[in-house]
């Protein structure tokens, strides 16, 4: 073996080994940013338990308060120079003030809530997501110029948060006219552009449905069932035909269909 | 008559007394076909990426509302020979859940439990948007956001919002608008987080990157370093080759001189094989030496055949055989003794 076939195998390795060691590099090193939650998350604790318990820490909270503020600052002392031990300490002192979060909730409150449970509640974040909704519809209308209007949307928008802001009127049925507005605008959104995508399906569904006729040979071939392989040649005309008609939906439909009996046909085979 | 057991392979390194020696780097050459494992090789490092990328997300955005519901944005390479795209979501809780292609075109999703089923048709990538309420949970003041993620991702926290706790290392984190923005690793992700009415945000000072330049530029240095090792020792082991091909290149005429021709031998040796005559007559055209190789090559015989009728030479006092380069030499001699 020559000298030059090893080293073509060794940069083809290295080069391997190279890019995931960059990633692990990346992905572990920041320190700065480490003192920075870490300091933060300190003040928010101790402010908690001043809050709380004024000057009468339980044990096991001070114990644990102690642990993660010496972790705070061992980690400061630790950097730059030992970045191991950075880490270390940050994961120490962030699991310590994890831990006296959770005690101080349980000994507050016995109940967990998910978010489902408290977004009702809280129209301004739901008007921020919708907004966000109604931004990324917006820039597809765009894109594809339907000329969809999204003045009313704009409007009901305006009046939710003025009503959510002022504490006047009724903003959840302001929410739920927008949500209604938003759904006919996606619709239509989805109706004008359908002309392009349709062209796109169609040369898609066409290329497969020619792969799927190979696939059909074969299996008959192999032993699959005379009838299954007519059904699956009749869904094929059926298509051709849909697509000829434009009716693209429908197509989209029976394609599928036609999946389905293909894998089932191809089980059979094996 | 001598009859001699040989293994078929690797006979080479049978010595006398039938014990068989088997050298390590020749398990390797025999075994390895080189251009198979360059190939191979060349298949992996082609195959990582594409295996890595189709399917999975090239980008993963979060963003937590005040409220804990959280809007994802996440960029996937789909299969674009494929009818459908099968996503699993973060939760069963979704809202205003957008799919568009490379083309910006809505695609159909059909959504079942915590998965949704995205009617692809040739696209290649695709931009799935949705907001869900299964991320964050609240118990009294602290939120928890939790997160088993598939790859790498940003995670912008609510304004006014205090980190109190984290389950593992950020990758990154910056100020944006009085938010904290994390990117964080793939994997298990749990951060307790409080909101607070104190002025909590303290700028975030100039972040040293220079530690993870360092070992980037490090790994970097070190990695051509290596190769420019590599390539040294290259070059120096074809120089000695060189070397030593242009020292055998002079001694040659003075060995030419001192090699019998094969008239002689074939007369000091009158019971040698016709066939074997041609291979004397071959090694003797060639200055008088060969590598076993190049007698395959020539006489286009398989390599057991022609290590038998080298063997027979080296018996017949004919040849002898030397190591060179891991492969057999095999040189006329200069002294034949007549056969009795």
């Amino acid at each position: 073996m020559n000298t030059l076939t090893f080293f073509v195998i060794f940069v083809l390795v290295f080069g391997i080994l190279f890019t995931s060691l960059i990633n692990d590099v990346y992905a572990q090193n920041n320190p700065d940013i480490l003192i920075h939650i870490a300091t933060q998350a300190d003040k928010q604790i101790q402010n908690q338990l001043n809050e709380i318990f004024n000057n009468s820490i339980p044990v096991e909270i001070k114990l644990l308060y102690d642990k993660g503020h010496l972790s705070v600052k061992s980690l400061k002392n630790s950097l730059p120079d030992d970045v191991e031990k950075s880490k270390k300490d940050f994961l120490t002192a962030m699991k310590s003030f994890k831990q006296i979060s959770k005690i101080i909730s349980k000994s507050t409150s016995t109940t967990k809530i998910t978010t489902s449970e408290i977004s009702e509640i809280d129209f301004s974040s739901q008007l921020d997501r919708l907004e966000k909704y109604i931004k990324t519809l917006k820039t597809i209308s765009k894109k594809h110029d339907t000329s969809v209007d999204f003045t009313k949307v704009y409007d009901l928008f305006k009046d939710a948060r003025n009503q959510v802001n002022n504490g006047v009127g009724n903003p959840s049925e302001t929410i739920d006219q927008l949500k209604y507005h938003i759904i006919s605008i996606e619709e239509k959104i989805r109706n004008s552009s359908s002309h392009g995508l349709s062209d796109r399906i169609k040369q898609f569904v066409n290329k497969q449905v020619n792969s799927i006729e190979e696939k059909l040979e074969k299996a008959l071939e192999s032993g699959a069932t005379k009838t299954q392989i007519d059904k699956a040649h009749k869904l094929i005309e059926e298509i051709r035909d849909l697509i000829s008609k434009n009716q693209i939906s429908d197509a989209k439909i029976v394609f599928h269909e036609l999946n389905k009996l293909l894998r089932n046909i191809e089980l059979s085979v094996d | 008559m001598n009859l001699e057991i040989v293994p078929i392979s690797r006979k080479e390194f049978l010595k006398e007394y039938g014990i068989l020696f088997v050298r390590n780097n020749c398990i390797f050459y025999t075994m390895v076909k080189v251009s198979l494992l360059i190939a191979s090789v060349i298949i992996v490092a082609v195959m990582i990426p594409i295996h890595s990328s189709l399917g999975s997300s090239r980008t993963l955005d979060l963003i937590v509302y005040p409220d804990g519901s959280t809007h994802i944005s996440t960029q996937i390479d789909v299969d674009p020979l494929a009818n459908n795209y099968e996503l699993e979501l973060f939760g069963s809780t979704i809202d205003n859940l957008v799919v568009v292609d490379e083309n910006e075109f809505l695609l159909d999703v059909d959504i079942l439990d915590d998965s949704a089923l995205i009617t692809t048709f040739g696209s290649s990538i695709i931009f799935v948007d949705y907001d869900i309420h299964d991320l964050v949970s609240k118990q009294n003041r602290v939120w928890t956001f939790s997160l088993n993620s598939p790859s790498d991702f940003t995670l912008l926290l609510p304004k006014n919002s205090a980190i109190v706790g984290m389950t593992n290392l950020p990758i990154d984190m910056q100020l944006i608008n009085e938010q904290n923005l994390l990117t964080l690793s793939s994997g298990e992700t749990e951060i307790d987080y409080i909101f607070s009415t104190n002025n909590i945000f303290t700028p975030l000072e100039q972040t040293d990157t220079t530690l993870n330049f360092d070992y980037f530029l490090y790994l970097l240095i070190g990695g051509i370093v290596i190769i420019i090792i590599i390539i040294i020792l290259i070059t120096k082991t074809k120089r000695k080759s060189v070397k030593s091909i242009s020292e055998t290149k002079i001694i040659d005429p003075i060995q030419k001189n001192e090699i019998i021709d094969t008239e002689t031998i074939f007369k000091l040796k009158p019971n040698i094989r016709e066939d074997d005559k041609e291979i004397v007559k071959f090694i003797s055209s060639k200055g008088g030496q060969v590598f076993e190789s190049e007698l395959r090559k020539k006489f286009l015989q398989p390599r057991t055949t022609m290590w038998r009728a080298v063997k027979r030479l080296e018996r017949n006092g004919i040849i002898e055989i030397e190591k060179k380069d891991l492969q057999n030499l095999v040189k006329l001699r200069k002294n034949i003794e007549e056969e009795e």
